[in-house]
């Protein structure tokens, strides 16, 4: 095992073994022993899927302070979007107008993409579908439901708008 | 302490009109696709208003550190597994060409991957 995989499983086994103790929270001998061996055969396991690149990446202030930075632009997206579905779904009129867009992103790294990916399926009102390298620019389909802008860099600027800096600032 | 229990009773109350408008939604949408769309509100905001309440209620009504802890990472497990979930199940439905309500004319990924 070379150093960049075995500080992987190392940084694996830390998640893990936190996760057990915030869903557990019972400081007895057999809960930590337990806790122990299964965060040991998970990390075993999962660590070289889950650590592709370098482990300590996100340990540093910048990122740091860009990932705390995106919790409330997240919230802010995600409550006002939600608004907008719960008006459309209960509105009598139905006002829908569904379509499928492609959108080219900046972003390069699996860790961002991912990221990208997911606040944008839980911001109700789109959902990112499949994503391709086209012209080496990634490229996402996201199923929208109101198509206001078929042009791929009006309507990526309209789905993404403050989320896609927010990443950037962490993922490369 | 009434101040509070306002609170964590408000995030209750949205909790469950987000939820109420979700189901009202997948009933009524007419295609799969537009379906998902509306059941994201019960799993984003539904869930994480009605767990947030939860976690302020654990801490300081029940003075209980296990279930404040236990609802934030419910909450975390929820943010960090729907979106794959429902991502897989899309670009699948898509991909087995299931109908799709195309009102504004623009499929670009049907475009793009003829079937």
């Amino acid at each position: 095992m070379s150093g960049q995989r075995t500080l992987g499983f190392v940084s694996t086994f830390i998640l893990c073994f936190i996760t057990w103790i915030a869903f557990t929270l019972a400081f007895t001998v057999q809960e930590i022993l337990g806790g122990l061996i299964v965060s040991f055969l998970v990390s075993l396991i999962s660590s070289r899927f889950l650590i592709h690149e370098d482990p300590l990446y996100l340990f540093n202030p910048s990122r740091l302070l860009g990932a705390l930075a995106y919790i409330p632009l997240f919230i802010r997206e995600l409550v006002k979007a939600n608004i907008d579905v719960a008006k459309r779904s209960l509105n009598p009129k139905l006002p829908i107008n569904p379509g499928i867009v492609k959108v080219p992103t900046e972003l390069k790294s699996e860790y961002g993409l991912a990221m990208l990916c997911n606040s944008i399926t839980l911001t109700p009102g789109t959902i990112s579908m499949d994503i391709v390298e086209e012209g080496g620019k990634n490229q996402i389909y996201i199923h929208w439901i109101d198509v206001q802008s078929k042009n791929p860099k009006e309507a990526g600027d309209m789905i993404k708008g403050s989320l896609e800096s927010g990443v950037r600032r962490i993922w490369k | 302490m009434i101040l509070l229990r306002i609170i964590i009773d408000a995030l209750f109350l949205i909790g469950g009109f987000f939820a109420l408008a979700g189901v009202v939604g997948v009933i009524r949408m007419p295609d799969s696709y537009c379906r998902m769309q509306a059941s994201t509100n019960t799993a984003t905001l539904g869930a994480l208003g009605i767990l947030a309440g939860t976690s302020l209620y654990g801490f300081f009504v029940l003075n209980s550190l296990a279930i404040g802890v236990k609802s934030i990472v419910i909450g975390l497990f929820i943010l960090f597994s729907n979106p794959v979930a429902s991502h897989a199940i899309a670009r699948a439905a898509k991909r087995c060409g299931v109908y799709m309500l195309n009102k504004s004319g623009c499929d670009q990924y049907g475009r793009d991957n003829p079937q």
